[in-house]
C-alpha cells in the first residue's frame, strides 16, 4: 500500500487539514442531500462525506492523485453540509486547509492553469475590472454580443468561456461614493463600507444604496478609497500566500478608518472578513488585529437589523422571492435579518424558494470553472425562483445574481433581480416599484412549475 | 392391512393417531389413510419425523373450513388434525399480543383478547376456523382495508418442517427485523412449507364506537367511484365494503370505528360524500365479510388496483349476460372482492367467465385466484393463473420439502 | 480471486456501463469503505454504478461468471454494516437510480428506483394530499432500496407499520441474475410472499431495481406534544398509561437526560431544562378523533407527574419538537468522540425494568449510556458512548453493548428492531434463534442465492453451503474442509 514517506502523503505540514476535525464526521450522510454535487452526480465522492474520507486517507498516507484534487476543486464551497450536519463537522475549515494544499502541492492541467491564472489576474482587482466596462459596454450596444450568443460560438470553443459572456453584468454608469456619508438624524454608529470588486465595477448601484441606507438609518459611513480586494476569491480558492496579502491590506485601511463596524453587502466578502482570524491566525503581527477586525464585520442587514429600524419604510407592492446567498446563510448564519427587513417593507409580499438549501451554482469563481454543473444548478434554480410566481428575486451576492439571471433567461423566463439593500434604499427614498431599476421591466407573473403528476423526475439529469 | 400396520403404530407410539375414515377425512376429494392428532409442537415434530420415515404426504387441518381451497393434493396420506393444539399460551394484554396454538378457533381466540378490550384486527369469514387454517390460506375480509391481512398482523411463528424439525421465526414484539421473515412465506402458503403449530400476533383495542354508513348505487361505475372517494377522503375508514346484486346495483358500505365523538363527526363526512340516499347505522349490513360462495360452487378472488374495483365489478355483473353465467360480487375497495358462481353453472361457462375477468383485471394489475371449484370446472380452469416467480416459488419449496411430501400440488405451479 | 479476475470484470463492466459507472481508482474507491456505521471498514475490490435495470442485471451476471461476490448499497447511511463492501467483490451503488417513476393518488401508490431518498416520496406525493408513512430518522437521506433491504421503521411505524407493509410490488435482480417483477399496484399476488420474504433480506436475496408503495392520506389532523418527566420511570408510567388506554398514538418517543443534552448541543431544540426524560407523543386521524384522544394524552402525562407540557402550535413548532429526536444519534458525536448504537427491542411493559439494568450497566462500567426509543413498541436505542483514546473504553463499550442486547433477549425481545442485523449483529443471532431456526432461514437463501454471491457474510454468522448446485462445488468446499461450515 502506502509507504509513510512523507514525500508521497497528499498534505505537507504547514496547515494541513485537521484530523481532529476529520474524526467529528459520524458517517450519518446528512450532508449529502444538500451537497450540490451530490445533489447533481449521487456519487459518494462528491459529496461532503466522501470528501473527508479523501481528506483522512490523505492524511493517512494516501498520495494527492488527480481524482482526489477533482473530487475537491468540484466542491462548491456552499457549506449547505455545515448547515445540515447535526455533529458540527467544521467542514468549511477542512475544505479550505485542503485547497491550500492542493494549491500549492499539485500542478494542474495546463488549461486548468491558464484559466485560473486569468481569472485571478482580473476578478480580486477591481481596477482592471474597470478596464473591462469600456469594451463590454462596446460589446453589448453595437449587436456584437446578439451574434456571438446566437452562433453558440463560445460555447464550442469553451464552455467557460461561454459562461462566462452570459454571466457579463450590465454596464451602468458607475460614479464613484464619497468617502464619508454623514448620518440622517441621530448617529447612532460609524461604520465602514465594503465596496467590493465586481459589486463595484458593475453593481455601483448596491454600493450607492448601502451607503443611502445606512445614513438615513444614523449611520457615519466611511468609504475609504485606498481599500481593494477582501481576498475572498482566493482563500476559497486555496490561494493562500494571496489572500493573507489581501487580509492584510483590508485590515489596514479599516483600522486607519477608525470605524465600529466594517459592513458589507456581498455575501462572500462578509463571510471571508469574518474568518480574518483564522486565515492570519500565525501571523503575530496580525493576529488580534484579524481577531479584533473580524469582530468588527456585519454584512449589512445584519447591522439593520441589530440597530434596528428608525427611518421611515414606504410601501412597495411587489412579490418577492429572496434567495439565500450560500455564504450569508450557510456560512454566516444570516437568512432571518434579510427577510425581517424585507417584511418590513409594507406591501411587499416575501415568497420562500424551494430547495432553498441548494447553492444556485455561482460559489464564488465555481461557474466559470465548473460551468456544466453550474449551469445544471442554476438551471434547478432558475425553475425553484420562477416556481414562486415572485416579480423580483432578491439576493445579496453580486455572483448569486449574475448567475440566476443567466439561468432564468436561459429558460425563457423572466424576473427581475435586485440586491436586499436596493430594495430597502427604494422603500426608505419613497421610490416606485418601476423606479427600482430602470432599464429592467418587471416581469409579469411567470409559472414554470408546471402541473400535474410527476413523471420521470431525474434529478440532475436534463 | 399389514402394509399400513406400521406406519399407523409408529404414528400412535407418538400422538394420538387412527385410520381415516373414509370421505371424512378427505381432502378436495383425495382420501387420507392416516389422521393423527397431536396435542403440542413436540408431537408434530414426532408425527412428521414418522410420516417422512414411511413417505407419507402430509395435510395438515383445523376446522376444515377451507380444506377444498387450492387444487386437490396428488397425494394425502396423513392429516394431521391440529384442534387438539388449542388454546392461547399468553395474552400479554399490556404489550398488545398474544401467543397462540394453530388449533385455536379464530372466534375463541377473539373473545380470549377481548376480555382484555383488544381484537386481532383480521376478518376471517368463518369464526370456527383455526388460527393455523386461517394462515395457511391468507382469507381477505373488510377491515384488510386498514389493519392488512394475517402477514401484516403476525409477528411470530412456530413451525414444523417436512422432515420434523422444529423451527421459529419473528418473536414476540412487533418491531424485529432479526432474520428472514418467514411469517409471511408460510402465510397463504397452504400447508406446502410447513406445519403451524403456534403464532404470536399483534393486538388492537377494541374501538369504543362503530357506525355504519350504506349507500346503494345503481351501477359499479358509480359505486365504484363513491368508494375511492371514501379512500381518498381522511375519515379514515376502517372498511369500505361492496356488495353487487343481480340487478347490477351495488351497495357501499363504510365502516366507521373509533371515539364515539370522532365517529359522530366522521360518519356525518361520509354521509356527505356519498350522497343522497346515505344513511347510517349501527349495524353491520347483511353479508358483511362473508364470502359469496356457494356450497359446492365455484369461489374467485379477484384483486385490481384500487382503480379497478369499479370496473372489475361491472365486467362480473356483465358475466351473467355474455356467459350465461349468473355471479355474486362482494369485496373491499382495497381492491380485493369475491366472486361467486353457481353449483350447477355450465363447467365451461365458468371457464369462459373466468377468463373474462382474468382480462378484465389485467389492465389494473390485478389477478384472478379459483379458490374452490366442483371438480367439472377444475378440469377446465387455471386456478392460480400466471404467478410471477413461480421458478423462485419452487426452489424454495425444493429447499424446505424436496421430497414435496407437505400438502402436495395443493398451490401455484404444482407445488 | 486474483486480481486479474478483478481487473477483467472491471473491463467487462467498462463495455457494458460505460467508463463513468465502474469505478477503480484507488482513491475513489476508499470514499466507499463504510455505510452509517464507521467501525468498520473494507475498501471494496471494484464499485460500479448502473443506471438501469438492464444494467444491474449485467452487474450480477458478470459477477456470477467471475465467481465474485457483490454487495449493494443506496445512500450509505444504513447502522448495521449492511452495504459493507467485500474486500475481493463489487460494491453496487444504486444512487444513480434515482427517478421517481410515477405517484398515482388514484390508485395510492408511487413507483421508485431504488435510489429515490426516502423523503423524497413524501414530496412528491405531498401536492395530492398523500405522504409515504414509514419515516426512519435519516429519511432525508436513506434510499428506498436500503428502505427495503433493511425493512426500515422509523418513529411513526407503531401505527403505520414497516416498509413491509407498505411495498405492494418489487422489482429485483435475483442472485441468478433474472429480473423478476413481483406484485404491483394490487394487493396480494398469489404464489408465496416472495415480497414478504425479500424486505428486510438485507441484500442478501438480490438487489431491488423498482419498487412500488403504497402511499398514505395526510390525516386531517397532526397533534404533537412534549412532555417533560423527572425520570424515564415516570414517563415510561405515561405510555403504558396511553397505550393501556387504547390509543393507539401516530408516535410515542422517549429521550433520556444524557440525550437530550446532545440534542440540545446539536440542533437547540429547546427541551424542557431538567427533565430527566421526554416523551413526544403525537397523534394523527380525523379530527375530533385526535382532539379526544389528545385530551386524554395530555391527562395521563399530567397524572405520571409531567412536570412541563408544550403543544405544538404550527408545523414549524412540530417541526421543531421532532428536530431533537431525529438528530439524536448524530448529535452524541457532540459529547463523546465515539459511540456505538444499538437497536434492541423488548415488550414495552418491560421498559422500565430494562432501562434501570441499563443504567446499573453504566454505573458499573464507566460508560455512559444515552436512552432514545420508540416507546410505543419498545424498540430502544441505547447509545453507549467513549472515547477510543482512553485505554480500555472502547472494550467497555462492546461488553456494555452486548450486555444490552442480551438484556433485550432475555426479555423476549429482539436484538434488532430496524437497523438490521447486517455484519454488527450476525454474532447475536444465535442468542435469538436456534441453529434449527438459522438453517430453516437460511434455505431461503440458498433458494434464492446458491452462488452464496449476494452479500456474503451479512446476517447469518456462518455461512451455510447450498445443496448440489450445477458447476459449483465438486468435492468439499475449503470452508468445509477447514471445519467452518457444513453442507445441508
Amino acid at each position: 500500500m502506502t509507504d509513510t514517506a512523507p514525500a508521497t502523503s497528499a498534505f505537507d505540514a504547514h496547515r494541513p487539514p485537521s484530523a481532529e476535525l476529520a474524526a467529528d464526521c459520524v458517517h450519518c450522510g446528512f450532508c449529502l442531500p444538500t451537497c450540490p454535487t451530490y445533489v447533481l452526480w449521487g456519487e459518494e465522492m462528491d459529496s461532503p462525506r466522501g470528501r473527508i474520507s479523501l481528506m483522512q486517507a490523505g492524511l493517512d498516507g494516501e498520495p494527492m492523485t488527480d481524482a482526489m484534487v477533482g473530487h475537491v476543486d468540484a466542491c462548491l464551497g456552499c457549506m449547505a453540509c455545515v448547515t445540515a450536519c447535526p455533529s458540527g463537522v467544521q467542514y468549511d475549515k477542512l475544505i479550505e486547509a485542503t485547497r491550500a494544499q492542493v494549491e500549492r502541492r499539485h500542478r494542474r492541467p495546463v488549461t486548468d492553469r491558464l484559466l485560473r491564472g486569468a481569472i485571478f489576474a482580473l476578478f480580486p482587482h477591481p481596477r482592471r475590472l474597470r478596464l473591462l466596462r469600456g469594451p463590454l459596454r462596446f460589446y453589448r450596444r453595437t449587436g456584437v454580443q446578439d451574434v456571438v450568443q446566437r452562433s453558440g460560438l463560445l460555447d464550442r470553443i469553451s464552455p467557460s468561456l461561454a459562461a462566462m459572456e452570459a454571466l457579463a453584468p450590465p454596464v451602468r454608469p458607475a460614479p464613484r461614493l464619497p468617502e464619508r456619508v454623514a448620518a440622517r438624524g441621530r448617529r447612532r454608529a460609524v461604520v465602514g463600507m465594503l465596496t467590493g470588486c465586481v459589486q463595484r465595477e458593475f453593481f455601483p448601484r448596491v454600493n450607492a444604496a448601502t451607503a443611502r441606507v445606512l445614513a438615513m438609518e444614523g449611520c457615519d459611513v466611511v468609504i475609504p478609497r485606498e481599500q481593494g480586494c477582501c481576498g475572498a476569491l482566493s482563500v476559497h480558492n486555496g490561494r493562500e500566500p494571496e489572500a493573507i496579502a489581501f487580509a492584510r491590506r483590508t485590515i489596514d485601511v479599516f483600522d486607519a478608518a477608525g470605524v465600529q463596524h466594517v459592513v458589507v453587502n456581498a455575501a462572500g466578502c462578509g463571510s471571508s472578513m469574518k474568518e480574518y482570524a483564522e486565515l492570519l491566525r500565525d501571523d503575530p503581527a496580525y493576529a488580534d488585529r484579524a481577531a479584533r477586525f473580524a469582530g468588527a464585520v456585519r454584512d449589512v442587514s445584519e447591522l439593520l437589523d441589530e440597530l434596528g429600524p428608525v427611518a421611515e419604510r414606504h410601501p412597495l407592492p411587489v412579490t418577492v422571492a429572496y434567495h439565500d446567498a450560500c455564504h450569508l446563510g450557510h456560512a454566516q448564519g444570516v437568512r432571518a435579518q434579510p427577510r425581517a427587513l424585507l417584511r418590513g417593507i409594507p406591501g411587499l409580499e416575501l415568497r420562500e424558494v424551494a430547495d432553498a438549501d441548494i447553492c444556485c451554482g455561482s460559489a464564488g469563481v465555481y461557474n466559470l470553472l465548473f460551468p456544466q454543473a453550474a449551469g445544471e444548478l442554476g438551471e434547478r434554480k432558475a425553475r425553484s425562483v420562477l416556481a414562486t410566481g415572485a416579480q423580483l428575486l432578491v439576493t445579496a451576492n453580486p455572483g448569486c445574481l449574475l448567475q440566476v439571471a443567466a439561468s432564468v433567461q436561459r429558460l425563457g423566463g423572466r424576473i427581475a433581480l435586485a440586491h436586499t439593500v436596493e430594495m430597502l434604499d427604494a422603500s426608505l427614498r419613497g421610490r416606485t416599484v418601476a423606479q427600482l431599476h430602470d432599464g429592467l421591466a418587471l416581469a409579469p407573473e411567470v409559472d414554470l412549475s408546471g402541473s400535474g403528476r410527476f413523471t420521470r423526475e431525474v434529478p440532475g439529469h436534463t | 392391512m399389514a402394509v399400513e400396520q406400521p406406519a399407523r403404530d409408529d404414528l400412535k407410539k407418538v400422538a394420538r393417531a387412527r385410520l381415516a375414515r373414509g370421505s371424512k377425512d378427505a381432502v378436495g376429494g383425495v382420501r387420507a389413510r392416516y389422521v393423527a392428532t397431536p396435542s403440542s409442537t413436540e408431537e408434530v415434530a414426532e408425527v412428521l419425523r414418522v410420516a417422512a420415515q414411511h413417505d407419507l404426504a402430509v395435510v395438515a387441518r383445523g376446522a376444515g373450513t377451507t380444506l377444498d381451497w387450492g387444487a386437490p393434493p396428488t397425494r394425502a396420506d396423513l392429516i394431521v388434525d391440529t384442534t387438539a393444539m388449542s388454546g392461547v399460551v399468553d395474552h400479554a394484554a399490556g404489550d398488545l399480543v398474544v401467543v397462540v396454538r394453530a388449533g385455536t378457533p379464530v372466534g375463541e381466540l377473539q373473545d380470549a383478547v377481548a376480555a382484555a378490550g383488544q381484537r386481532l384486527a383480521l376478518d376471517v369469514p368463518d369464526a370456527d376456523a383455526t388460527v393455523g387454517g386461517t394462515l395457511a390460506v391468507s382469507p381477505s375480509g373488510p377491515r384488510r382495508l386498514l389493519y392488512g391481512t394475517a402477514r401484516d398482523l403476525l409477528i411470530g411463528i412456530t413451525f414444523v418442517r417436512a422432515d420434523g424439525v422444529v423451527a421459529k421465526a419473528g418473536g414476540r414484539v412487533v418491531k424485529n427485523v432479526a432474520g428472514y421473515d418467514f411469517g409471511k412465506l408460510l402465510t397463504g402458503s397452504f400447508g406446502t412449507l410447513g406445519v403451524i403449530t403456534e403464532a404470536t400476533f399483534r393486538l388492537h383495542p377494541l374501538p369504543a364506537a362503530r357506525r355504519v354508513v350504506t349507500v346503494s348505487c345503481p351501477d359499479a361505475a358509480t359505486a365504484g367511484r363513491a368508494a375511492l372517494a371514501v379512500l381518498g377522503s381522511q375519515v379514515v375508514a376502517a372498511a369500505v365494503e361492496l356488495d353487487q346484486g343481480g340487478d347490477g346495483r351495488v351497495q357501499v358500505a363504510v365502516l366507521l370505528e373509533g371515539v364515539a365523538a370522532g365517529v359522530v363527526d366522521r360518519t356525518r363526512t361520509v354521509l356527505d360524500l356519498l350522497g343522497q340516499g346515505a344513511s347510517d347505522d349501527d349495524a353491520l349490513p347483511d353479508g358483511f365479510g362473508r364470502l359469496p360462495f356457494e356450497a359446492g360452487g365455484t369461489g374467485l378472488k379477484v384483486t385490481t388496483a384500487l382503480t379497478g374495483v369499479g370496473p372489475v365489478l361491472a365486467a362480473c355483473h356483465r358475466l351473467a349476460g355474455e356467459h350465461g353465467v349468473p355471479v355474486t360480487a362482494r369485496g373491499s375497495a382495497a381492491g380485493v372482492l369475491h366472486v361467486g358462481l353457481a353449483a350447477d353453472a355450465q363447467p365451461e361457462a365458468v371457464a369462459a367467465a373466468v377468463q373474462a375477468l382474468r382480462l378484465a383485471t389485467a389492465p389494473f394489475e390485478g389477478t384472478v385466484t379459483v379458490l374452490t371449484a366442483p371438480q367439472g370446472v377444475r378440469a377446465l380452469v387455471d386456478l392460480w393463473g400466471p404467478v410471477p416467480g413461480l421458478e423462485l416459488m419452487r426452489r424454495l419449496k425444493d429447499e424446505m420439502d424436496p421430497d414435496h411430501r407437505l400438502s402436495p400440488g395443493r398451490f401455484v405451479g404444482g407445488i | 480471486m486474483t486480481s486479474g479476475t478483478i481487473a477483467r470484470l472491471a473491463q467487462q463492466l467498462r463495455a457494458a456501463l460505460g467508463g463513468e459507472a465502474v469505478v477503480t481508482d484507488r482513491t475513489r474507491l476508499l470514499t466507499y469503505e463504510c455505510d452509517g456505521l464507521a467501525q468498520y471498514k473494507v475498501t471494496p475490490a471494484l464499485v460500479v454504478l448502473p443506471r438501469t435495470t438492464a444494467q444491474v442485471a449485467d452487474v450480477v451476471r458478470a459477477c456470477i461468471a467471475a465467481q465474485v461476490p457483490y454487495v449493494a448499497r443506496g445512500s450509505g447511511t444504513g447502522l448495521s454494516g449492511g452495504a459493507l463492501p467485500h474486500a475481493d467483490g463489487v460494491l453496487v451503488v444504486l444512487s444513480q437510480m434515482r427517478a421517481v417513476v410515477d405517484v398515482d393518488p388514484a390508485t395510492q401508490r408511487a413507483v421508485l428506483e431504488p435510489g429515490v431518498v426516502n423523503l423524497q416520496v413524501t414530496r412528491s406525493a405531498a401536492a395530492y394530499g398523500y405522504y409515504y408513512a414509514p419515516d426512519p430518522s435519516s429519511q432525508q437521506i436513506c434510499s428506498m432500496g436500503g428502505n427495503v433491504a433493511e425493512n426500515s421503521g422509523g418513529a411513526h411505524c407503531l401505527k403505520y407499520g414497516f416498509t413491509t407493509n407498505h411495498v405492494t410490488g418489487l422489482e429485483v435482480v435475483v442472485p441468478d441474475g433474472t429480473v423478476v417483477r413481483l406484485g404491483g399496484r394490487a394487493p396480494d399476488p398469489p404464489g408465496y410472499d416472495l415480497i414478504g420474504a425479500f424486505v428486510g433480506s438485507e441484500g442478501t436475496l438480490g438487489i431491488t431495481t423498482e419498487v412500488t408503495v403504497r402511499l398514505t392520506r395526510a390525516p386531517e389532523t397532526v397533534r404533537t406534544l412534549l412532555a417533560a418527566f423527572p425520570s424515564t420511570d415516570e414517563a415510561g408510567g405515561a405510555v403504558s398509561a396511553i397505550i393501556g388506554a387504547g390509543v393507539v398514538p401516530a408516535a410515542i418517543e422517549m429521550m433520556d437526560a444524557l440525550a437530550i443534552e446532545a440534542a440540545e448541543a446539536a440542533v437547540h431544540c429547546g427541551y424542557p431544562d431538567g427533565a430527566g426524560a421526554v416523551l413526544v407523543v403525537e397523534l394523527d386521524g380525523p379530527r375530533a378523533e385526535v382532539e379526544a384522544q389528545f385530551t386524554e394524552v395530555e391527562r395521563h402525562c399530567h397524572e405520571n407527574r409531567a412536570f412541563e407540557i408544550r403543544i405544538a402550535r404550527d408545523e414549524a413548532e412540530r417541526a421543531l419538537f421532532w428536530k431533537g429526536r431525529k438528530s439524536a444519534f448524530a448529535a452524541v458525536g457532540r459529547i463523546s468522540p465515539d459511540y456505538i448504537v444499538q437497536d434492541g427491542v423488548i415488550p414495552r411493559t418491560a421498559l422500565p425494568e430494562v432501562l434501570r439494568r441499563i443504567a446499573a450497566l453504566s454505573d458499573g462500567s464507566g460508560v455512559r449510556v444515552a436512552n432514545v426509543f420508540h416507546a410505543g413498541d419498545g424498540n430502544l436505542h441505547p447509545l453507549v458512548l467513549f472515547d477510543d483514546a482512553v485505554a480500555g473504553q472502547t472494550e467497555e463499550a462492546e461488553q456494555v453493548s452486548a450486555s444490552i442486547l442480551d438484556l433485550c433477549i432475555e426479555h423476549g425481545g429482539s436484538i434488532t428492531g430496524e437497523h438490521g442485523v447486517g455484519i454488527d449483529k450476525a454474532r447475536y443471532l444465535p442468542r435469538m434463534y436456534t441453529e434449527d431456526d438459522l438453517d430453516t432461514m437460511q434455505m431461503l437463501r440458498c433458494a434464492f442465492d446458491p452462488h452464496g454471491l449476494a452479500n456474503p457474510g451479512k446476517v447469518f454468522p456462518t455461512p451455510r453451503l447450498c445443496g448440489e448446485v450445477p458447476g459449483r462445488h465438486k468435492g468439499p468446499h475449503p470452508l468445509q474442509q477447514a471445519g467452518l461450515a457444513e453442507v445441508f
